[in-house]
């Protein structure tokens, strides 16, 4: 494929580094104010297939050692396209030119940071040409909806100005595109399998507004896989008829479910953590943990090293969320997913948030109602659900208006035997025979200790 | 006294009067473990007895079929013989070749199992000692879930504290015993059973290596899965040889302990260096980053000869059975502390400290036996800064002009090349020493495995070993490297977090590094396999002796992979989990991804999630340069799980491997749980066990064995680029099997799209499903549950 380039071309050069001795020269960089990579859809006559320019000084006309600007537009047309699976063709430069041995490319959009290694310049490299070969051959190979394609390398500083604000607009563009589109807009969502490698019955549903849990695969991604590879693991669920806004629960997915999950999983609601969740496989960010006590949610991420508040770790909650299962009240999530409108909206979205890790909360902050912020305790704050129940109280928040008379709601975990003898040795003496226990540990539903009357004579034996 | 068939027995009393008090709806239990909360449901195998699993491993070596490679054709066990086994001979007791090779295969890991079981029945003992029965079992605090996961696959327990440990172990203890049993003359004759049961020793093995390793990293406060282990000093270069020095051979960490604690008390700890060689010196730094590693067991001779010990304290495991002439010939006082290692020593263990520290400096006694590790730390540290001062001034080292004159005696009879178990060019560097020249000599260093044969081959008594050292000294002072200490568990968070990165194919696999790197170049080949594979973004972990030799190599910026490479489970991580123990912890690791991922009940469930991890986790065992029974035991553990195992070229003499074969198509089809049909999921993985010639043909087949049935296509396309890309940059070709690993056209990495399609139009290639696999037939009923 790349027999006419001067160095290597291949996956195993990714983790390549470009060490400042080893570089030839920087494109872009923190040092470059302005610099871009953008792909824009086009229509095929606005195409010269192939072409490939570089508008100012080329690699073999740049001096040694030194930094220069950088602007990437490839160009690109076929019938499939949209505008929206822009971004992430756009994020496949940075996976493709990484495989150019002796070309690091770091970031994205406006902050793209590339090098060229002495060695590959020295074997010919000398022409971002090259590049463009590459991103031509690849792009175009692993993509068939792109159709033409062509590709412009800008070095000049006043070429890229020129250019700066027009691509600076567009990701904004794209950011807000992202941010307002809702599930109610689109007709179609995606179905993600990859985890079924390992979670046999995990159905994974991204849609706008949900993020798969791995938080890797947004809705645009799935659409842009979906188109890319038809018959590959993301593929394209039909909404259908929307059973229930408020939860979430569409008539498309549900089938979709259960041909998928071997028929183990017949509903789901996208939107709530109770009755028919969205299952988890093993990668999800965080869980949404429902802690009885209060009635209302704890999260957590998968980072966070100390008990919760209901005295569990992330990896024992994770034990009971994970495995493609739907578990009441054990909901693995994405962190976009907690900055989506409909991050647990069925079930009150964070006025039911009773608790999370304080730098998750901050973290969150815009995306938390202002008036609830507060009101939200953290590890700083509380330490255990009677202190929680105490700080809910105290501010107000929400979820008390759903705690009804003071009940003696029964404490998970304490209706099991408890211990009533450890210890040394322990003789009983019963029936003609006697048992010693040494280092022994009993345990007993119930102990009952009274003294010993005193037998009285003549009494029965 | 109630006979106890069982050790476990339940009581319940309905009523009963006691001295106590009046008893009533008492239940009791003895022996059983202390989870009395774990909910999840037991498995068809708890305890598994010989064969209970017998289905399961026919299963496997029907696929992987034994290829026999008798290194001794006679069997001497018993006085019928020796009996001829070549051809189709019978031995007299009727037993044919492939039969009694399996069998010694049987004893090989029996003795394996023997060993680590028996380590950590003496590291549980001392651990209840130290830290109590009730010292609750912690690998890893929040950050782990699964805290046993093989003693919960094989045994349906969850221990919970140490002395739930003991149970496991007399389980073990009873299996080996029978295990060992199958051996003898007139028992199994049948080569498969024989297999299976090296398959349950293997298994045994690693039950009792995570009880050890458990056992210890919960009493004595190691590193809990820390992904920051400390890096400690590494290498003969780093000893600080104006102190006092103790040198700790073996596996055995309680004496080591003791050393460094009486140190500690005595505010002594920055006045005597503690060096160590094999895993003992591991789990020395994971109980203090002071202590120092020399090196792996091949560094014994090199180290001792050196005169640098001022003590050495041996306790068990690869431990060079001179260990004792050897110190005597330095003048280092000895101390054994082993029951297994007693070498003749006098038992001075009802002593006191003062008589025993009298004898040994006064040179009335060149060892002792002393069965108390607290009271031999005591006397190692107070004979070590005893006799050190005088001893500073024997540590002379051999000079140029010496070396010269000893070779002269050489007559170049080339018996030591011929004893030297790598064939080394020894007689040519005697030569060119002789004439002045100390290079070639001085260049067998690293190839050497210090075994010490050429002096005994040598007719003219030249200590060649001690030459080759010699002419090595400049090499030798600049040992001075770092590794990153034992780890111990892989966190369940880790494993959650490389989920994604596996099924997006940014991780191509696990590898693990394990065994002794003891042949001709090993630690220089598994230092270069590991930063190859780490920077491709594999997880490479390793164990032990390999963990050291990698340790002892540096980039051009002068860094050893332990500090150019994250110690986290991740992708492009070195993750040195510790001793040879603590290899429990990389079988452990696949089997929580089962557990993980599916969340699939491990509880007494061993071959539904052998299964999973053979049709589902790409990891693959190097034992570049093993020599062991202990290496023989913890690889049959990993093909019990379906997880394959390749070795160095010297590992054909462990007399067979698995091999499957490719051609055969008919061996590659898995159940398809999605569609209920059987199809056809490639030779993935091809082999069970198998040798590699060479350092870059092990690098291609480690790179192959990765792949699996289940591989999502962005996965498989990351697993054939390095597989093809390793074979064309160390073969210079690309493999001739690519078809059998393309599944769909998406499986076709990018970059070789051209090349690949043209080679898939050439064969019969048909597109086929990527099936949800298994080698379980779902329809048949769960055997009986057995007990």
């Amino acid at each position: 494929m790349f027999e006419d380039m001067p160095v290597d071309v291949g996956l195993v050069h990714v983790g390549e580094r470009i060490r400042k001795n080893d570089m030839y020269v920087e494109l872009g960089g923190p040092s470059i104010e302005e610099k871009f990579e953008l792909v824009r859809v086009k229509k095929p006559d606005e195409i010269r297939d192939g072409a490939i320019t570089v508008v100012g000084p080329d690699l073999s006309e740049m001096e040694e050692g030194k930094k220069y600007p950088l602007g990437i537009l490839i160009e690109i047309a076929g019938p499939e396209l949209e505008e929206d699976i822009e971004g992430v063709i756009e994020r496949r430069i940075h996976e493709y030119t990484n495989y150019i041995e002796g070309f690091m490319h770091l970031n994205q959009r406006y902050d793209i940071w590339v090098r060229v290694s002495k060695k590959a310049y020295a074997r010919g490299f000398t022409t971002l040409a090259y590049v463009g070969n590459v991103l031509l051959a690849l792009l175009k190979n692993e993509l068939p909806i792109i159709e033409q394609m062509q590709v412009t390398f800008f070095t000049d500083q006043e070429k890229i100005s020129a250019r700066y604000a027009g691509a600076k607009a567009i990701y904004e563009a794209r950011d807000a595109r992202a941010r307002g589109l809702t599930d109610d807009d689109v007709d179609v969502f995606y179905g993600c399998a990859l985890c079924q490698s390992f979670a046999p019955s995990h159905v994974c549903v991204i849609t706008p507004q949900r993020y798969a849990n791995c938080g890797a695969i947004s809705w645009f991604d799935g659409r842009a896989a979906a188109r890319i590879d038809p018959k590959g693991p993301i593929f394209p669920i039909e909404k259908g008829e929307c059973l229930d806004t408020v939860r979430g629960e569409y008539t498309g997915i549900n089938e979709s479910a259960k041909k998928r999950s071997l028929g183990t999983v017949h509903r789901i609601y996208l939107y709530s953590a109770f009755a028919y969740p969205h299952t988890s496989c093993g990668c999800f960010e965080g869980i949404a943990f429902y802690i009885p006590e209060v009635e209302g949610f704890g999260i957590v991420m998968r980072g966070y090293k100390d008990v919760t508040v209901n005295g569990l770790p992330f990896s024992t909650m994770a034990d009971t969320t994970a495995g493609g299962r739907q578990v009441d009240g054990f909901h693995g999530i994405s962190l976009e997913y907690m900055r989506s409108p409909k991050f647990l909206a069925a079930d009150g979205g964070y006025a039911r948030v009773a608790w999370m890790p304080s730098d998750l909360k901050e973290q969150m902050r815009e995306f938390i109602p202002a008036d609830l912020f507060s009101r939200i305790a953290t590890e700083k704050e509380v330490k255990t659900v009677s202190e929680l129940r105490d700080f809910l109280s105290l501010h107000a928040h929400p979820v008390i208006e759903r705690w009804t008379a003071e009940e003696n709601v029964p404490m998970n975990g304490t209706n099991g035997a408890m211990q009533v003898f450890s210890g040394g040795d322990f003789p009983i003496t019963s029936g003609g025979f006697k048992i010693i226990f040494k280092n022994a540990r009993i345990t007993a539903d119930r102990v009952i200790i009274e003294p010993i009357q005193p037998k009285k004579p003549g009494a029965d034996k | 006294m109630l006979p106890l068939t069982e050790k476990k027995i339940a009581l319940t009393i309905k009523e009963m009067e006691s001295g106590l008090g009046r008893i009533r709806d008492l239940s009791i239990s003895i022996g059983k473990l202390s989870a009395a909360d774990w909910t999840e449901p037991e498995g068809p195998t708890p305890y598994p007895s010989l064969t209970a699993l017998r289905t399961w491993d026919r299963t496997l070596l029907s696929r992987y079929q034994p290829f026999y490679m008798p290194f001794c054709d006679l069997c001497c066990l018993c006085t019928y013989g020796k009996c001829d086994l070549t051809g189709t001979k019978k031995g007299a007791c009727g037993i044919t070749m492939p039969a009694q090779q399996s069998r010694t295969v049987l004893l090989s890991a029996c003795i394996g199992a023997a060993t680590h079981t028996s380590h950590a029945r003496e590291l549980v003992t001392y651990a209840i000692k130290k830290a109590g029965r009730d010292c609750p079992i912690n690998p890893g605090g929040n950050a782990i879930g699964v805290e046993a996961p093989i003693i919960r696959l094989v045994c349906g327990e969850k221990p919970e504290i140490l002395a739930d440990l003991e149970t496991v172990l007399d389980y073990c203890e009873s299996q080996i015993t029978a295990l060992l049993a199958v051996t003898h003359t007139g028992q199994e004759g049948d080569p498969l059973d024989f297999e299976s049961k090296v398959l349950h020793a293997g298994m045994i093995d690693h039950v009792g290596m995570e009880v050890a390793d458990l056992a210890q990293i919960s009493a004595l406060g190691y590193p809990k899965a820390d992904p920051d282990a400390p890096l400690v000093a590494l290498g003969m270069g780093t000893v600080d040889t104006t102190k006092p020095v103790i040198l700790v051979i073996g596996h055995n960490v309680p004496p080591s302990v003791a050393i460094i604690d009486y140190l500690h008390n005595e505010n002594l700890s920055d006045h005597v260096e503690v060096t160590g060689i094999c895993c003992t010196s591991i789990d020395a730094t994971r109980y203090s980053p002071r202590a120092k590693i020399i090196g792996p067991m091949s560094w014994q001779l090199r180290y001792i000869r050196s005169g640098i010990p001022d003590v050495i304290v041996v306790d068990e495991q690869c431990i060079r059975t001179d260990a004792l002439a050897e110190a005597e010939a330095i003048h280092a006082p000895f101390i054994a502390t082993s029951e297994k290692n007693c070498l003749g020593l006098p038992d001075r263990t009802n002593d006191t400290a003062d008589a025993i520290v009298t004898d040994l400096v006064g040179g009335k006694l060149a060892g002792v036996l002393i069965l108390d590790p607290e009271k031999a730390g005591e006397v190692a540290v107070r004979v070590a800064r005893t006799v050190a001062p005088a001893r500073k001034n024997v540590r002379a080292s051999t000079d140029p002009a010496t070396i010269r004159e000893q070779v002269t005696a050489c007559t170049q009879c080339r018996l030591c090349q011929r004893a030297c178990p790598n064939d080394l060019k020894i007689p040519q560097g005697m030569k060119a020493a002789g004439a002045g020249e100390l290079s070639l000599l001085a260049g067998l260093y690293e190839t050497c495995v210090g075994c010490g044969r050429c002096e005994q081959a040598c007719t003219k008594k030249i200590p060649v070993h001690s030459l080759i050292v010699a002419a090595a000294a400049e090499r030798i002072k600049n040992e001075k490297f770092v590794i990153r200490t034992g780890r111990g568990a892989i966190q369940d968070i880790e494993i959650r977090n490389v989920g994604g990165p596996i099924v997006l194919g940014e991780i191509p696999g696990v590898i693990g590094f394990v065994g002794c790197a003891n042949y001709a170049n090993g630690g220089k080949e598994v230092a270069e396999m590991s930063v190859e594979f780490a920077k491709r973004r594999y997880i490479v972990c390793t164990s032990g002796c390999t963990a050291m030799s990698i340790g002892m190599y540096r980039d051009e910026e002068g860094k050893t992979p332990y500090e150019q490479f994250p110690g986290s489970f991740s992708a492009g991580g070195i993750v040195n989990v510790g001793s040879c123990v603590a290899n429990a912890h990389i079988a452990g690791a696949t089997i929580k991804i089962a557990s993980v991922f599916a969340r699939r009940n491990l509880r007494g469930n061993y071959a539904e999630i052998a299964d999973y991890v053979h049709n589902r986790v790409g990891a693959v065992g190097v034992a570049w340069g093993a020599m062991s029974q202990k290496a023989a035991a913890i690889a049959a553990g990993f093909w019990r799980l379906g997880i394959p195992v390749v070795v160095g070229p010297h590992g054909t003499k462990y007399r067979r491997m698995l091999l499957g074969r490719a051609d055969h198509d008919a061996d590659w089809y898995v159940h398809d749980q999605r569609t209920g049909e059987d199809v056809y999921a490639g030779p993935a993985p091809e082999h069970l066990f198998v040798a590699a010639e060479t350092k870059e043909e092990a690098m291609v087949l480690v790179a192959k064995l990765c792949m699996r049935p289940n591989d999502t296509t962005r996965g498989r396309a990351m697993k054939l680029t390095h597989y093809i890309d390793l074979s064309q940059r160390n073969l210079g070709t690309i493999p001739d099997d690519i078809p059998r690993y393309v599944r769909t056209t998406a499986d076709i990495p990018v970059t070789l799209k051209g090349e690949i399609t043209r080679i898939l139009a050439q064969s019969d290639w048909k597109e086929r499903p990527i099936p949800d696999p298994t080698l379980l037939s779902r329809d048949k009923p769960s055997p009986p549950k057995e007990r």
